[in-house]
């Protein structure tokens, strides 16, 4: 395990310091998209019968995200081998586990994968931004998603329960399946929603304002606190959520 | 208060009725407790009550007017009979609140001890004290309210609140169903199997610990087998069953439009959202009215076959059951059954509609009196129990004879007939109909996807109220489009369970229609004598139904007293209008986990690592100063006058983070903020920064901000802190009308911004900034430029909102601390310090600059606040500019104006009025000690005739002292701009 400051740079994620003063440990720091993440004890957070993570939240701030909106977002993003979901609230998997949610008829929200630690989608965001600057990204807008939004993921089985006691939109598997995706308000303040679950391991994607941040993941830790739930670090979920 | 029970004085273990009786008790856990300073038996699954009554303790409570003793009346908390103290809570119904190990319980409402109240003595004075006398007694004479107000408030009120106590953790959540189903007897289980069956995710709302409703506790034969047959055909199918989720312990507490229910389930309340909503909730046990019916030990039949069926607890020695039909019959055999002897079963019927029922009673002994009633509870002095009744025979409708019957007995039960739970179902719009024939309200004109089922709909035979239900769930399933198959109909006549009238006035009175309320019959009427004719008004008259139990038992009594009267029938009567909720909730419930959204800016940690006195600002929290630099410590005054001369002497940093961002781009990019903004924009040079005030369709300012143009089709405008989401919903709001190819996005969290100001800022962005040339030939006052600050990419703005030089740098919020550090770090060696809000407020107001919102109000236009300047008239639209343009050309009647006073005068502070004679003319916006002019300065609304400098305006400041304040020129400092323009 590295120490933190073996692995601060100069890019701080919104939840940063509440992480680091939870993390007494100088140890258990380790790099991610740039950022300084905790590496957490994952042994620990998994249940061992099932493999599958308990109710977990974990932030997924320092992988890259990104947002394109615009009468050519689609081509562009299609252009560059991008999966697009058919209607607006939907998220599509891409096969490199990245994903794609389609917010309205012209928005899109791409969000790093696991396996690349989001290198594709950073690397397409800087392509994106100097094309922008050349004027040579016409009818197309870029949204710096990495900073106005917070990126976290409710894990478990109960994370509809959870997210019931937060918000008005019924998130139950049967109502919100894998891939849809809200935009509602979650703890009385704004939030993307979506149902990224895989495989056995349910999860619901909170995007929420970044400097809300704060605000939001004691609250859902609170809400969580019936069902067990504790904060799962990034390392953990990578491993049961591959992508 | 004592909450452990001391092993001395406990009463010896109560007896309970053998097994299967005691449905909801475990006999191998006991429990101790007290109530009354005395220590107690009960076993876990007993309620309070429950545990009393097996202990031989009836009178649990002290009565709301006349202080007389009372007892368990219902057994289900739909009474106020059972209201007791807790150490922490007041007025908690005893027969409803679980036994636990060491609880410490007392009565309340009570003078003296619950056993002997002295204010028992004010039942003697009833006469004296009719309905309304409150509202007629104390008024007269002049002041007399004063003495009796003292007297009154010390009477008043139940029980006590722990003003110490903690509040407990509550919470909400949402639950969603296609179809919820309240009440779990025999209709609504069936209503929810069916329902489930057909494929509905169905919610299953039950206020009890156990699913059954009536089958847990009623008889519905004479056999007494009925009841556990159909109980273990539906609960286990039910509780199995993957698409049924159970709540028990729950109460539906309300229904709203579309089946939005509140449903309370210990300290949370679910805010259910269902398709399709099926009442089955049953129906209320009606009491008789007759003298001393509320004496401990009478009680609802149904209350005395729950202490035997739920908690194996004898309600009594001797008992007699009085009727208004053959659910009494099965009452008595019950009791019989469990060893009570009972004296006698008085039918105020000719006898009952099933004959088979007269033969069992016979069988077992019991004597039977029909048309006849109980006519007066007889009790000893201290009217703690009922010791006997006298029985009468009845010679007309509420009339009795002559000879009397007396009967000795510890246990009257009655059952006079239903009331359907109406509540949730007139709530939701559904409308009472009296059915003279059968005596009973029923229930029609409801919504759609709202459904009744069981005796709340009239039906009193098991058989019926099972296919109701089956009825119920299939209409649920057909309007949710799921596969159902087609319900038999009904069959046979509905069972007459209502006995017509069972009032029976007595001379003496004492017999009571609203026990919460003490109202006995000759209230009911001398309200109407009054004139109150409709229902509602005797409702506030005589406080009928007004109390805990909602006129669950008063309604049907009220209504029939009411229509008899006033010479009409029960229906045009009618009941008194009920709303929300059903049952009392705390404000606890209500409340919930309370949500405060916050905000924080990427720099909140050095803020709080330097010691800030942290400030709201709008759902942002902002640095309002930092600790001193002479002594350490966070006095207001002191530290914003060392900060903001310390901005004016050298640089000071501080965190504009929370200023509103939001990105413009696109062909009409110019075009639209040219529409949004008062000045003009159409040719604002790329790499330039203008002021750009926004003004609605009424023409009044409501927020400012500066727009930056980074490209042709791309610029960067910000907005102020609180007035942000107005700002990108009203651009959003706009451009749907007019259609600019333009993409707004709010970018606010996407940047952290700093603004470096003071005459040594360039100083330290020339070692931070290394890429942007800074010489004020190359970055001149206003321009804007994109570059560097360290490693991260950053927007600077040359900006003098604080009229110094200085530098605006908007980085990516991720780097937001980056900068800031790096910012210190450089800044090291020329002093820069950090400054809060209010220096920042302070440095502005003596520029003159106005702050929208603070110095603005609902009818600000831009002429007022001397923002004339701002407004471009040459091009053809901006928002707003119609109502600009009428109102530049009516007369001025206030301007904002600047202020001056000595330095030694009483600070005015904002708010405070500017008068002239008598007139209120304006009122202070903004005022502060200015350091650099060493006088009191501020911006301040008078009258236009006081705008010219060298005027003077008064000032009401703090204790009715006014201040004469002379009307400057702005800005207060540095007229020229040369500082900020360096």
């Amino acid at each position: 395990m590295a120490t933190l400051e073996d692995t601060l740079t100069t890019k701080r994620t919104p939840l940063y310091h509440l992480h680091q003063a939870n993390q007494p440990n100088a140890t258990g720091w380790q790099h991610l998209g740039g950022y300084a993440i905790k590496a957490g004890q994952d042994e620990t957070q998994v249940e061992p019968t099932t493999g599958a993570p308990a109710c977990g939240l974990t932030d997924l701030s320092a992988l890259a995200r990104v947002g394109l909106r615009g009468k050519k977002a689609a081509t562009i993003l299609s252009e560059n081998h991008y999966q697009l979901p058919a209607a607006p609230n939907q998220a599509l998997r891409q096969e490199d586990g990245s994903l794609v949610a389609k917010l309205s008829a012209s928005e899109y929200l791409l969000l790093g994968s696991f396996a690349d630690d989001g290198e594709r989608i950073s690397r397409d965001e800087l392509a994106w931004q100097a094309a922008e600057r050349a004027h040579r990204l016409p009818d197309a807008y870029l949204l710096p998603r990495q900073d106005t939004h917070a990126w976290l993921a409710l894990t478990g089985a109960h994370a509809s329960d959870v997210m019931a006691k937060l918000c008005g939109v019924d998130l139950s598997p049967k109502a919100f399946a894998p891939g849809h995706v809200a935009q509602t308000s979650v703890a009385r303040a704004n939030a993307i929603i979506i149902n990224a679950s895989q495989a056995d391991l349910s999860c619901l994607y909170l995007l929420v304002d970044s400097a809300s941040a704060c605000y939001f993941w004691p609250i859902l830790l609170d809400a969580m606190q019936e069902f067990e739930g504790k904060e799962l670090s990034i390392m953990a979920l990578r491993h049961h959520h591959p992508a | 208060m004592n909450r452990h029970v001391s092993p001395e004085n406990i009463q010896t273990m109560p007896t309970r009725l053998p097994a299967p009786m005691g449905s909801l008790i475990n006999r191998q856990q006991p429990i101790t407790f007290q109530f009354e300073g005395t220590n107690y038996h009960g076993v876990e699954g007993d309620t309070l009550a429950s545990a009393l009554i097996a202990n031989g303790r009836y009178l649990l409570s002290r009565s709301f007017k006349y202080h007389r003793p009372r007892g368990p009346l219902t057994m289900a908390g739909q009474d106020a009979n059972t209201l007791v103290q807790l150490p922490d809570e007041p007025n908690v119904l005893a027969d409803t609140h679980p036994l636990s190990q060491g609880l410490a319980v007392t009565g309340q409402n009570y003078s003296g001890s619950l056993d002997h109240d002295s204010d028992m003595k004010l039942g003697k004075f009833s006469k004296f004290m009719p309905v309304g006398f409150y509202y007629r007694s104390f008024y007269k004479p002049k002041g007399a309210w004063k003495f009796w107000e003292s007297l009154i408030r010390k009477k008043a009120g139940l029980g006590r609140y722990d003003l110490n106590a903690t509040g407990s953790y509550h919470d909400k959540a949402y639950l969603f169903a296609d179809v919820v189903v309240v009440g779990s007897g025999p209709a609504g289980l069936k209503a929810a199997l069916t329902a489930a069956e057909g494929g509905a995710k169905v919610l299953l709302v039950e206020q009890q610990s156990q699913l059954g409703g009536a089958l847990t506790y009623a008889r519905f034969d004479d056999a007494g087998v009925r009841a556990g047959q159909v109980r273990e055909a539906l609960i286990p199918a039910v509780e199995a069953h993957a698409n049924i989720h159970v709540l028990c312990k729950a109460t539906c507490n309300g229904w709203f439009t579309d089946n939005f229910l509140p449903v309370i389930q210990g300290t949370r309340m679910y805010k259910v959202r269902a398709q399709e909503c099926i009442v089955a909730a049953g129906a209320f046990d009606q009491p008789a009215i007759f003298r001393n019916n509320d004496l401990p030990g009478v009680m609802l039949a149904s209350a005395a076959q729950r202490l035997i069926r739920h908690y194996a607890v004898r309600p009594g020695k001797r008992a007699v059951v009085l009727t208004g039909n053959d659910d009494g019959y099965l009452a008595a055999l019950d009791l019989h059954e469990q060893g009570i002897e009972v004296a006698a079963l008085v039918d105020m019927r000719a006898g009952p509609v099933d004959s088979r029922l007269t033969q069992a009673i016979n069988q077992h002994g019991i004597p039977l009196h029909v048309e006849h009633t109980v006519f007066e509870a007889l009790h000893d002095k201290t009217l703690h129990h009922v010791t006997g009744v006298d029985v009468r025979r009845i010679t007309r409708r509420g009339e009795v004879a002559d000879e009397r019957l007396t009967l000795e007995c510890d246990l009257l039960c009655m059952t006079a007939g239903y009331m359907p739970m109406y509540q949730l179902l007139c709530q939701a719009g559904g409308k009472l109909t009296y059915n003279d024939d059968a005596a009973e309200f029923s229930l029609s004109n409801l919504p759609k996807h709202l459904y009744v089922a069981g005796s709340v709909n009239g039906l009193h035979d098991l058989d019926q109220v099972l296919q109701d239900g089956v009825i119920a769930g299939t209409q649920a399933l057909q309007s949710l489009a799921l596969p159902a198959a087609e319900a038999a109909p009904l069959t046979g006549a509905p069972k007459q369970v209502n006995f017509p009238w069972p009032i029976f006035a007595h001379p003496k009175g004492k017999e009571f229609v609203d026990f919460d309320e003490d109202l006995q019959i000759r209230d009911i009427i001398n309200a109407t004598r009054h004139g109150y004719r409709d229902v509602q008004l005797v409702k506030r008259f005589s406080t009928v139904g007004m109390g805990p139990s909602q006129g669950r038992h008063s309604a049907l009594p009220t209504a029939r007293l009411v229509a008899d009267a006033t010479d009409r029938t029960v229906s045009e009567t009618g009941v008194t209008t009920a709303r929300p909720p059903f049952t009392a909730e705390t404000l606890s419930h209500l409340a919930g986990r309370s949500f405060d959204p916050f905000r924080v800016t990427p720099l909140h940690q050095r803020h709080l690592q330097l010691g800030a006195k942290m400030m709201p600002a709008g759902d942002w929290q902002r640095p309002a100063f930092y600790p001193s630099a002479t002594n350490g410590r966070l006095e207001r005054d002191r530290c914003i006058q060392e900060e903001a001369l310390h901005v004016r002497e050298k640089v000071g940093l501080i965190d504009v983070s929370t200023l509103g961002g939001i990105e413009v781009r696109g062909p009409d990019a110019a075009e639209f903020v040219n529409r949004i903004y008062t000045f003009g924009f159409l040719k604002q040079p790329v790499g330039r920064t203008r002021y750009a005030a926004m003004a609605n369709e009424q023409g009044v300012v409501v927020d400012d901000g500066v727009s930056c143009r980074l490209g042709e089709n791309h610029f960067y405008v910000t907005a102020t802190t609180s007035g942000l989401a107005r700002v990108y919903q009203s651009m959003l709001q706009w451009n749907a009308q007019w259609r600019l190819d333009v993409d707004i996005a709010n970018v606010t969290s996407a940047y952290a911004a700093v603004n470096v100001a003071g005459p040594l800022s360039r100083k330290v962005l020339e070692k931070v900034c290394t890429e942007v040339d800074l010489s004020p030939e190359a970055f001149p006052y206003l321009e804007l430029r994109e570059g560097k600050a360290g490693e991260a990419p950053a927007r600077l703005l040359r900006v003098g909102f604080v009229g110094e030089l200085g530098y605006e740098l908007h980085v990516p919020s991720r780097y937001g601390e980056y900068l800031w550090d790096l910012l210190m770090k450089a800044g090291e060696e020329f002093g820069i310090r950090p400054f809060g809000v209010e220096a920042q407020r302070l440095l502005r107001l003596e520029k003159g600059h106005v702050i929208i919102g603070q110095d603005t109000d609902g009818m600000s236009h831009p002429a007022e606040i001397g923002m004339s300047w701002a407004v471009n008239r040459k091009k053809p639209f901006f928002v707003g500019r119609r109502a600009v343009d009428i109102l530049d050309e009516q007369p001025a009647k206030r301007r904002l104006v600047g202020f001056r006073l000595p330095a030694t005068s009483a600070k005015p502070l904002e708010g405070h009025l500017v008068l002239e004679g008598s007139d209120i003319t304006g009122n202070v916006t903004s005022c502060e000690y200015s350091p650099s002019q060493d006088a009191i300065i501020g911006l301040a609304y008078a009258g236009a005739d006081k705008a010219t400098p060298g005027s003077h305006i008064t000032i009401r400041v703090e204790g009715g002292d006014e201040v004469n304040a002379e009307v400057v020129k702005l800005p207060f400092y540095d007229a020229n701009n040369s500082r900020q323009e360096m």
